[in-house]
């Protein structure tokens, strides 16, 4: 009881404090829509011509949903760290019953609902603007398990960013820095036979990839497995949840 | 008595720089213990230790726990230069800490208690330094502590905030609360104390109850005559007896005691002198913290102003009469 009444105190706040910060509202959710706007509709897919964006439009929506489900968590849940340290808030925190695994959860729930409005709004955007098409609202439930989990992984990499940048500027910098290969590089808009051969294996390492996989076997080619994927998911966010709040600070 | 708290031979390094040095130190339940010490002096350390977040040499046991098993419910702490989440409402700043705890104080009592009920529902980054600190002292005492830890508490806070302040600890200090309070204010160490321990260098070097200490340390009463003929008044003061010493616009006449404040006048009038005025002064905590610490500054011959650098002189607990002179 007095565990869910911590995670709920420390999210509320969190919650709040974001939806206050206008800046970072309007650009959380304006980013995915630019990102549609700019490869869905004024790029567009070419199948027929080879290269960048030659599958049809369906093919990239788990680049679309990867792309929120990346850089979101990892640079807010650093940013955050960052700014708990530079306030001494962990220092507070850490005279009270709060642990920090409930922190991590706290923020993580946060991230999970933001996040999963962004995606809301990238299936809106995507069945609007382009020629895509999702299955129905049963099949589109099966996403949220992949969101979900990888929301969770990368919010535990974003605490581990937190801990090792020394500042915000250092983890906006780092984050920027991880996320922009794992994002074209983990199978969401660049094709495997883009890539040399001896690439493959290193696209595996990624564990953007398994979200991308998962996703693009439920939402492109439906009756594909997708169990693989979504154990490997599971089991890289609760290691990578784990080791992010083992890194959240407690002492200087 | 049982000790709260207690820090034996407690030693703290940052590569070479020694913050802590061997640093004993017990405090007895329900006791109001002063911190003082310049920057740097280890203060912050000394309690960041006592909290269990930092690490360090030594023992240190928190209601007969080591800091980190202690029961976090039962503890309170208010860091120096802390900052929750700057947008949200003073109200919702103590909502929030208060859900952290199993059981807290109501949010409107704490708001009343800290003087924030008017502004209870402004974003924190919208109100003053001093209304921010008031906050912040409220979100330490959001659990209700038996122990509480408060680093530098009155930073930044008005005269008449931080005597409402004052107030409030003094309630808790009675209700038998534990406080462990650093501060640059010597007359909020002095007014607020049981005991007081000066930092210096790491070393815990004077312990003691601000009485104790002053007499030890504070050295004598003092009286201060602005005059510009300082020398030949102080010539005139130590013919009748007085230890007087010039300055360049005052002559300082050292342990004297109330009652012979008019004979000092006496012979300035009979030495046909003019001055500007006469200050009397008792030794204060802050006397003692220069004298410990060896931090001064040539000046006028005033104790407040010897002080003025170093520490802030908020010493309404100086007692003080000044006399119109004659010209």
């Amino acid at each position: 009881m007095s565990r869910s009444r911590r995670i709920r105190a420390e999210a509320t706040a969190a919650w709040h404090s974001f939806l206050r910060r206008k800046t970072a509202v309007f650009f959380t959710f304006f980013f995915p829509v630019l990102l549609v706007v700019i490869f869905g509709v004024l790029v567009r897919t070419q199948p027929t011509d080879g290269g960048l964006f030659a599958e049809p439009a369906g093919y990239y929506l788990p680049g679309y949903l990867a792309t929120v489900v990346l850089f979101t968590p990892l640079s807010r849940v650093g940013s955050e760290i960052a700014r708990h340290r530079d306030d001494n808030r962990f220092e507070k925190l850490a005279t009270t019953p709060l642990t920090r695994g409930e922190w991590l959860l706290a923020h993580t729930a946060v991230n999970v609902l933001i996040i999963g409005l962004a995606s809301l709004l990238i299936l809106g955007l995507v069945l609007l603007l382009t020629t895509a098409s999702v299955p129905p609202v049963v099949g589109l439930l099966l996403l949220l398990p992949f969101i979900v989990l990888a929301v969770v992984l990368f919010c535990g990499f974003g605490a581990l960013l937190g801990r090792l940048a020394d500042s915000q500027d250092g983890v906006i910098a780092a984050s920027n820095t991880i996320a922009l290969p794992l994002l074209f590089l983990s199978d969401t808009f660049i094709t495997l036979d883009q890539l040399p051969a001896w690439f493959g294996p290193l696209v595996d390492l990624s564990p953007l990839t398994y979200f991308a996989r998962g996703v693009r076997a439920i939402t492109y080619t439906p009756g594909e497995p997708y169990a693989t994927e979504l154990g490997v998911l599971a089991a890289l966010a609760v290691a990578f949840f784990v080791a992010g709040a083992y890194a959240i600070p407690r002492t200087d | 008595m049982h000790e709260a708290l207690v820090a034996t031979d407690v030693t703290k390094r940052y590569g070479e720089t020694v913050a802590l040095d061997g640093v004993d130190l017990s405090v007895a339940d329900g006791e109001v213990f002063g911190l003082i010490g310049p920057n740097g002096a280890g203060k912050t350390t000394l309690v960041r230790a006592l909290t269990g977040t930092t690490a360090v040499d030594g023992e240190v046991r928190v209601q007969d726990r080591h800091p980190t098993d202690v029961d976090a419910d039962r503890v309170g702490l208010l860091p120096q230069s802390f900052s929750p989440p700057t947008r949200l409402t003073a109200r919702e700043l103590i909502d929030y800490y208060g859900g952290l705890y199993e059981t807290a104080r109501d949010t409107d009592e704490i708001l009343s208690t800290v003087g924030l009920a008017e502004t209870a529902d402004s974003w924190y980054e919208t109100l003053s330094g001093g209304q921010q600190r008031r906050v912040c002292v409220g979100i330490a005492l959001v659990n209700d502590p038996d122990v509480l830890f408060l680093d530098e508490p009155t930073t930044g806070i008005d005269p008449a905030g931080r005597r409402s302040l004052w107030s409030v600890l003094e309630t808790l200090a009675d209700g038998g609360t534990t406080i462990l309070l650093t501060s640059h204010s010597m007359a909020e160490v002095q007014r607020l104390s049981d005991r007081v321990g000066l930092l210096r260098d790491g070393q815990l070097v004077a312990v003691g109850t601000p009485d104790e200490l002053i007499a030890d340390h504070g050295g004598g009463s003092r009286l201060v005559i602005d005059t510009d003929a300082s020398e030949a008044a102080a010539d005139a003061l130590a013919d009748a007896g007085f230890a007087a010493t010039a300055e360049p616009t005052a002559v300082v006449v050292d342990n004297v005691s109330p009652v012979d404040i008019g004979d000092a006048v006496d012979a300035l009038s009979a030495a046909d002198l003019p001055y500007e005025s006469l200050t009397w002064s008792e030794p204060t905590l802050e006397d003692v913290y220069l004298q410990l610490t060896g931090e001064s500054f040539e000046g006028a011959g005033s104790r407040s102003a010897t002080a003025t650098p170093a520490v802030d002189s908020t010493a309404e607990t100086d007692t003080a009469a000044t006399q119109e002179g004659r010209q």
